[in-house]
């Protein structure tokens, strides 16, 4: 992979919007006891960055050994061009296929925390509602900084690569990559923008049986492509339904993930309801689920592909 | 009944049972020590002595003192609360199935930490509000057994597995009700968990505090696990003896639950494993119980931090895994 780095672009930054001064200058400590060869103008050019959780992230200087506690944030670091600098990740980071050769530290539900300190990161990226938080609070007080994510919007997908390209030190590539996943996306929702709505199910899981909201990050892509989300209105987000409740809706569409990539089988089952508008039209589509159920950049080639399905549902009236 | 009968083995009467106790203090320290020196990272042996000594790198001393060291002792002082919180259960009741959970503590507990994972509260608010669920729940049984009738401990018993079987419900519903990415969380949490234990001191110092004021009133227990008219006839305050047994009992399971979660097995099986080797004087038993309990705790949780590592596997698998086996040879030896 091309890596460019470029000089820090430090984000405005004074002493009196500095949340921890103090915490500043530990590891500011922290970062020149570890890399002396940095020398006085580290210390004049820190990087700060907000993360999901509001909290001003500051780095003396940008970070060279990353760990990455989710596949998401592993997808969305390499994205970023901080792929050859991540030192550790966790068990399913699959993509990009490097990620694979990185040492894993577990799953993200437990951290093997002995290893990932023996790697000696200098920034952790965490995951807010995925990773444990005495575990993160733990290696916060080991005195490396943790970067918590969450990203749940189709926009935050780029601001997260924007800010880890900051906390990196490759910002040209990150807001290289930001830049045409919005444009990109944009591009794709006044193309559906004027489309004729089509009543739409997307099936996450089917044991128990699943959908998603309109505040869900699927929610969004399905309304992007001019798709109604049969279930947007329930209050959770991810609702657990019956089959009772998508007969009442009558889908005009049912889009399915699935387990593997290419399943289909939980499409099979909705057959046994030929009274069913989908069902009738053959409007059961597959959409790879790493494509669409991931917030990273890959979200954008999901997002086309559900497009293009539900194009071919109206084309089916 | 003449009160050397009470000490049910003559062998460890009097003086020698500080032997049987000298033997487990040094089985739990040789497990602290091997807990210290394994992990999934590896620490040289000259490196861990340089390290115990004051010295040593930056990084072995940060795997050894702050990632280590806390969580062995965590894991001894669990380990050992429970066990000593399940010989006093199976004294109160009579009852050999009896275990620190028996009577809804740690359903009470944990509807309290999975309320707050629900809420998205972490850290020090989960412990908070487990520890008040374990409160509450203790209230409960304690006002609903007291009642308007006569007390028994069967009805307290009764009493407490059905408050128990009222909080699984509870739990069962907010599993359901969860949102998808809190489920492995608060699985975990069911399962029994050191890596969210915080500082050892807490659970190590009631241990302690507990097992000292249990020290005077050993005979008295061991009177009671005879019944309560044998021991109201040779003069033992039953009544408020039991109270505070259920109370030193509600409070070591509180305190355990909340540093590690549910972690099973350890309380139902190591006073019955003592009991088969050691006899059952209840003077020697509880302190053996503090002692072997950690110990079995401390491996448990060497072995479920490094068997498939970086994998973690939650620790009360392995209790079981170790202590099966251990207890079955003993029962089969015994008869």
């Amino acid at each position: 992979m091309a890596m460019i780095i470029s000089a820090p672009a430090v984000l405005p930054l004074s002493a009196s919007t500095l949340g921890g001064r103090r915490l500043l200058g530990r590891l500011a400590g922290l970062a020149l006891a570890l890399f002396p060869w940095w020398g006085a103008s580290a210390q004049a050019d820190p990087v700060c960055v907000v993360d999901d959780r509001d909290r001003e992230v500051c780095l003396a200087a940008p970070a060279s050994r990353i760990a990455t506690l989710s596949p998401g944030a592993t997808e969305l670091t390499w994205a970023a061009g901080g792929g050859d600098r991540v030192v550790a990740v966790v068990s399913y980071s699959d993509y990009p296929p490097e990620a694979r050769e990185v040492t894993s530290v577990g799953s993200h539900t437990r951290v093997d925390l002995e290893t990932l300190v023996s790697l000696e990161p200098d920034l952790v990226i965490g995951w807010v509602t995925g990773n444990p938080i005495e575990q993160l609070e733990t290696i916060e007080a080991l005195g490396v900084p943790v970067f918590y994510i969450e990203p749940r919007s189709v926009d935050s997908v780029a601001t997260t690569i924007e800010r880890l390209a900051r906390l990196a030190g490759s910002e040209a590539q990150g807001d290289a990559v930001a830049a045409e996943f919005r444009a990109a996306m944009a591009a794709l929702a006044d193309e559906y923008a004027d489309a004729e709505p089509v009543a739409t199910f997307y099936q996450v899981w089917d044991e128990p049986l699943m959908s998603v909201n309109d505040e869900h990050l699927i929610g969004e892509v399905v309304r992007l492509c001019g798709g109604v989300n049969v279930f947007g209105e329930l209050s959770r987000l991810v609702p657990r339904i019956d089959d009772e409740a998508v007969l009442a809706a009558d889908p005009e569409v049912i889009v399915a993930g699935g387990m593997g990539e290419e399943n289909r089988h939980w499409l099979t089952h909705w057959q046994q309801y030929p009274g069913l508008a989908a069902v009738e039209r053959d409007n059961l589509f597959f959409v790879p689920p790493s494509l669409i159920q991931r917030p990273t950049p890959r979200l954008l080639e999901g997002s086309r592909i559900l497009c293009e399905k539900l194009e071919v549902a109206r084309g089916r009236r | 009944m003449a009160a050397a009968e009470l000490g049910a083995h003559p062998m460890f009467a009097g003086r020698g049972m500080w032997l049987p106790l000298a033997v487990l203090a040094l089985g739990g320290c040789a497990a602290l020590g091997l807990s210290l020196a394994v992990g999934s990272a590896s620490v040289a042996p000259e490196m861990l002595w340089a390290v115990l000594r004051g010295e040593g790198d930056a990084l072995s001393r940060t795997l050894v003192l702050e990632l280590r060291l806390p969580r062995s002792l965590s894991a001894f002082a669990v380990g050992g609360l429970l066990a000593v919180a399940g010989a006093l259960m199976q004294v109160l009741l009579r009852n050999p199935l009896a275990d620190p959970y028996v009577l809804g503590l740690s359903g009470g507990a944990s509807v309290g930490a999975l309320a707050a994972m629900l809420a998205g509260l972490g850290g020090a608010v989960i412990t908070g509000s487990a520890f008040a669920g374990a409160f509450a729940s203790t209230l409960l049984v304690f006002g609903l057994a007291h009642g308007t009738g006569s007390w028994t401990p069967s009805r307290l018993l009764l009493t407490g597995v059905v408050v128990a079987a009222g909080w699984g419900a509870v739990i069962t519903l907010m599993l359901a009700l969860s949102p998808a990415e809190r489920l492995p969380g608060m699985l975990y949490w069911l399962m029994g968990d050191l890596s969210y234990s915080r500082t050892p001191w807490p659970p190590l110092a009631l241990l302690l505090v507990i097992c000292l004021l249990l020290m005077p009133l050993g005979r008295s227990l061991n009177v009671m696990a005879r019944g309560p008219l044998q021991a109201a006839a040779l003069g033992v305050k039953v009544r408020p003896l039991e109270w505070g047994i259920y109370l030193a009992a509600s409070a070591l399971t509180a305190m355990a639950v909340t540093t590690a979660g549910s972690i099973g097995f350890v309380g139902l099986v190591v006073p019955h494993m003592l009991r088969l080797v050691l006899g059952n004087d209840q003077r020697l038993i509880l302190p053996a119980c503090a002692l072997a309990g950690g110990t079995l705790l401390v491996l448990a949780d060497t072995l479920a931090r490094t068997m498939i590592a970086p994998e973690q596997l939650p620790v009360g698998v392995i209790t079981a895994l170790l202590g099966v086996p251990t207890f079955l040879y003993l029962l089969y030896r015994s008869r």
